[in-house]
């Protein structure tokens, strides 16, 4: 560090003179193979928060915060805070923000607002623009890899307090692996992602305290994809890894004896003993922190919860770890506020009255037109960005308990054929009314003829009434179940059920409850249906629709041979390329992703129709660092900062 | 009577136990649980759960206990403690997720029966009294047109020309700044006047109902002789009209208050979800639909006793208000 501060004040009298064109994205090369070590901010000097070495009376708080009797700022931020970085600088121009303002989101769910969920979510590590293409230290000040990828060290960031001002120590990291993670009563059986492989040789990883600021996380296998995980995968957060002790070990049985415990146990409302149910329902994962229980809970997001029920209500968090380039503590925006709306078509009528200042979720595309018309009037704007997945690809269940379904689909030929009978630009006009791409992952060919021509080769003869006879030599009829939960769902599964009628088939559709359908896909049980898949677009995920196209070969290979069937060798070949992701560092795992793509489009495992999708995103049109580049949800992690312009 | 009433009590503790576990076992039909659901929801949203968080909810909520275990449960807390269990998908006591909300409820809902009883009856009176007149077949109109447009669809239609023509969203019962706050008499104040539009709209299809009823129960006591009689023997025309065929008239409203209240608490789920109204129904809905089993079991219950208590009432009153009622029984 000392090396580098002469450079660092040059840079900082610098900054201080372009202080409007200031950049905040900071980035930082991709993770080597090399030892790096990685400092929060030192690897870009240049994006070092004004003054973050020595005098650090510059930082800036939010008037909101004036007179609250709270220590002054600069000892309320970590000695390095965490210089933003959320989106990379081609996705958004920053600009300096202004404080003040309570942003209004409306969800549909009692206690579960998912607007809210990721503009709080910090993971220890962040990718900006959730791209997965460069890893940052976020909530830790630095971390390194090994050169065989098995050890992760890292460095908390020194001076880190949880909102209620206590400082976050090595003691709340040992709490939350050595007390919960490996405690067998509270994780029973350990996530996947936290174990060297997902096969049965897999093997807890280890866990090693350095020093009172450093701790190691190493796996007995190369493991290069686990900091992808801790950034982005399934929208991990920083509570795995840190837990407030000093708030949660009242209610750890370790800490305080069972006798102790029994009136609150009482209380809650469980059995004698039952201490494990008591310390859940006091805990906050990263996903329940629009929970009641997370009223008065310490956290390290950027605004704390202070009120529960049909109005949920946010605060700043004084105590927050990231500034901008100005050093500016962030947030911008004081307060959040999410209302409680019946139904969807509520969400919609109060953005139009303009009483919503962002909404991500509930904006489907045929809404669009009807939001663009009334921009003026309501005082927002809507925002075209991308989507971080495929949407609902077409799966026809590989393993279903069936031979001569069997015989038929797991032809690659007759896969090829179907997709052929797609036409993907019909789709892409139809359900996504042109804000998609027809997807080029399997070939984009639309030939009737061809693919008719491949299913009489085959032997699906038709029979006298025009459709295609199975080799038993009754029809073959593709049944389409398809999940309620989405409403494009059922208008993309028409289109399909026309399209691949044309191959003289016998398509059918119906719609099922969202909870019926997970049940009878977790059994085996459905032949076709819809579903989305992370994969082909975020591509550090391991989820490509296996479970759903595959759900027996899908067993066997997490099982490590013990359930389900084993799968062919091609099926073997795209599984093992999508797991060997995790073992890959980030750049060759980037190499591997197009031959996954390639396997996929080689053998039509699925069907995937389009790509490029637009996530629309309403936002009050005063708010500042938005942009329509790159994916909406990474404008929604970008949450800290937005900012009302005046 | 009074042990007439006593009688009547008591058989409500079979038939509530009944309805108790019918409608827990109900709840619990659709496959999977709240947790399946709550899973899936996630899923959909890209969010990954380990299956430890998921086996530490599951006992958490005590789901992974048999059905009857829970039910006994459910019931034990209710009888000993009064306690309604916990409402898992809101994360909170049942008794704080509906006590709100339910008296919003009863308030619409009186309110909305006193206006359709205020409006609905002396229009009938009019319309019987009036037959073929302009007036009759002007409210007979209206009355149709009450009947056969559903609520929810009425209260979009006016949400609608409201926003167009003057851009204000008309939702809920509050204005943001009173949303969860603390009731007082600003509260009060800054509620009313929104009272207005769900009170209208939820009366709508009963005031319509009630003119129809009360003009054909009044047309037909109208030409009875003891109508005919009376009026031959001079007494007044007012008095006639309500001493007799009146009271006759609205008997049936009074039978009615047995399925009158649950019905207006429970039949303005629509149109509470359309107006975005936090009230009962649309938790109803909500719960039924995640399956949060002890929340919609005890808003059944709830409502269950409602209906019981309604038709007990409505049986009272009618023994009290029609003498054919009252000493029916004594003749034997």
């Amino acid at each position: 560090m000392k090396k580098i501060t002469p450079y660092l004040l040059a840079v900082s009298l610098m900054l201080v003179t372009v202080l409007t064109a200031c950049e905040s994205t900071g980035v930082n090369t991709p993770v080597s193979d090399s030892e790096v070590v990685k400092p929060a901010d030192s690897a870009q000097p240049a994006d070092q928060p004004v003054q973050a070495q020595g005098n650090t009376a510059d930082y800036k708080q939010s008037p909101f915060l004036d007179g609250k009797g709270l220590p002054p700022v600069q000892d309320r931020l970590p000695k390095e805070p965490k210089l933003t970085n959320e989106l990379p600088k081609d996705a958004l121009d920053y600009q300096i923000g202004t404080y003040g303002g309570t942003l209004r989101t409306v969800r549909t769910d009692v206690i579960s607002d998912s607007d809210l969920f990721i503009i709080e979510n910090e993971p220890l590590v962040n990718t900006p623009g959730v791209l997965g293409e460069e890893i940052t230290p976020n909530v830790v000040q630095s971390y390194q890899v090994s050169d065989d990828q098995q050890v992760f060290t890292f460095m908390l960031r020194e001076g880190l307090r949880w909102s209620d001002g206590k400082p976050v120590t090595i003691d709340d990291v040992k709490f939350a692996v050595e007390d919960v993670l490996f405690n067998k009563e509270l994780t029973p059986t350990l996530p996947l992602w936290l174990v060297s492989s997902s096969d049965e040789t897999g093997k807890p990883f280890t866990f090693e305290v350095v020093d009172e600021h450093t701790f190691k996380i190493s796996f007995d296998k190369p493991y290069g994809g686990f900091l992808i995980q801790l950034a982005v995968q399934g929208w991990k957060g920083y509570t795995d890894f840190l837990k407030p002790k000093h708030y949660l070990q009242q209610f750890h049985v370790k800490y305080t004896p069972l006798a102790e415990l029994e009136p609150l146990i009482k209380s809650a409302g469980f059995q004698p003993g039952e201490w494990v149910n008591l310390f859940v329902s006091k805990d906050v994962l990263n996903n329940e922190i629009t929970q009641p229980k997370a009223v008065g809970f310490p956290v390290l997001s950027p605004y704390i919860q202070v009120k529960a029920g049909d109005v949920i209500e946010f605060e700043r968090n004084p105590y927050y770890f990231k500034v901008d380039s100005a050093g500016n503590q962030l947030p911008y925006i004081d307060k959040l506020q999410s209302t409680l709306v019946q139904n969807i078509e509520m969400v919609n009528l109060k953005i139009l009255a303009g009483e919503v200042d962002h909404s991500y979720e509930f904006i489907s595309i045929p809404k669009v037109p009807l939001l663009k018309e009334n921009e003026q009037k309501g005082g927002y704007k809507v925002y075209i960005n991308n989507l971080h997945r495929t949407a609902n690809d077409i799966h026809l269940n590989l393993t279903y308990n069936d031979p001569v379904w069997r015989k038929v689909v797991r032809d690659v030929r007759f896969r090829e054929a179907l997709n052929l009978g797609l036409d993907k630009n019909e789709i892409v006009d139809t359900v996504f009314y042109g804000f998609a791409k027809p997807s080029e992952i399997e070939s984009i060919e639309h030939n009737v003829e061809k693919a008719n021509q491949i299913l009489d080769e085959i032997g699906l003869k038709k029979g006298a009434d025009g459709l295609r006879l199975g080799p038993d030599g009754n029809v073959f009829t593709i049944p389409f179940e398809i999940s309620s939960a989405n409403s494009d769902y059922i208008v993309l599964a028409q289109l399909v059920a026309e399209q691949w009628k044309q191959l003289g088939l016998d398509v059918t559709l119906k719609q099922i409850d969202g909870a019926l359908w997970t049940t009878r896909n977790k059994a085996n049980e459905l032949k076709a249906t819809i579903a989305f898949t992370p994969g082909p677009v975020q591509w550090a995920r391991t989820e490509w629709g296996q479970n759903t196209w595959a759900p027996l070969w899908d067993q066997w290979w997490n099982s490590g041979g013990k359930l389900g069937e084993e799968p062919p060798q091609e099926a073997k070949d795209l599984f093992q390329a999508i797991f060997a992701l995790r073992e890959l560092s980030l750049e060759e795992a980037l190499v591997k992703r197009n031959d996954i793509r390639t396997k996929i489009g080689d053998q039509y495992w699925y069907f995937i129709h389009s790509e490029d999708i637009a996530a629309p995103v309403a936002v009050n049109a005063r708010i500042g660092n938005i942009s329509d580049k790159g994916w909406g949800i990474a404008q929604n992690f970008a949450g800290e900062q937005w900012f009302f312009n005046k | 009577m009074l042990r007439y009433i006593c009688n009547r009590l008591l058989q409500l503790i079979p038939i509530l136990f009944a309805i108790s576990l019918i409608v827990f076992i109900i709840i619990q039909l659709p496959p999977g649980d709240f947790l399946t659901t709550y899973v899936e929801q996630l899923r959909l949203t890209g969010t990954e759960v380990a299956d430890s968080t998921i086996a530490n909810l599951k006992a958490q909520y005590g789901l992974d206990q048999p059905l009857y275990a829970q039910y006994l449960l459910w019931m034990k807390n209710m009888i000993l403690h009064g306690d309604l269990g916990t409402s898992i998908q809101w994360n909170m006591p049942v008794s704080e997720v509906i006590g709100d909300r339910l008296m919003l409820t009863i308030i619409i809902s009186l309110i909305s029966l006193i206006v359709v009883w205020a409006i609905a009856i002396p229009i009938g009176i009019y319309s019987a009294t009036h037959q073929y007149s302009f007036g009759d077949y002007f409210f007979s109109f209206i009355g149709f047109i009450g009947l056969a447009v559903p609520g929810f669809l009425i209260a979009l239609i006016l949400v609608y020309i409201v926003f167009t023509q003057t851009g204000v969203s008309i939702t809920g019962l509050f204005s943001p700044e009173y949303q969860g706050a603390p009731w007082s008499w600003d509260k009060v104040w800054n509620m009313l006047p929104r009272l207005a539009i769900p009170v209208v709209i939820i009366g709508m299809s009963g005031t319509a109902g009630l003119i129809r009823i009360t003009r054909g129960m009044l047309l037909d006591e109208l030409s009875k002789q003891y109508v005919i009689t009376a009026r031959a023997k001079g007494v007044a025309e007012q008095k006639l009209l309500f001493k007799y065929p009146v009271r006759m008239a609205i008997n049936p409203l009074i039978s009615t208050i047995g399925w009158t209240l649950p019905a207006l608490i429970s039949g303005e789920a629509i149109v509470s979800i359309v107006l975005n109204l936090p009230t009962t129904g649309p938790v109803l809905l909500k719960a039924l639909m995640v399956q949060d089993m002890y929340l919609a079991g005890s808003f059944l219950l709830i409502l269950s006793v409602l209906t019981v208590c309604g038709t007990l009432i409505s049986d009272i009153l009618l023994a009290a208000l029609d003498p054919r009622i009252r000493f029916g029984g004594v003749n034997r």
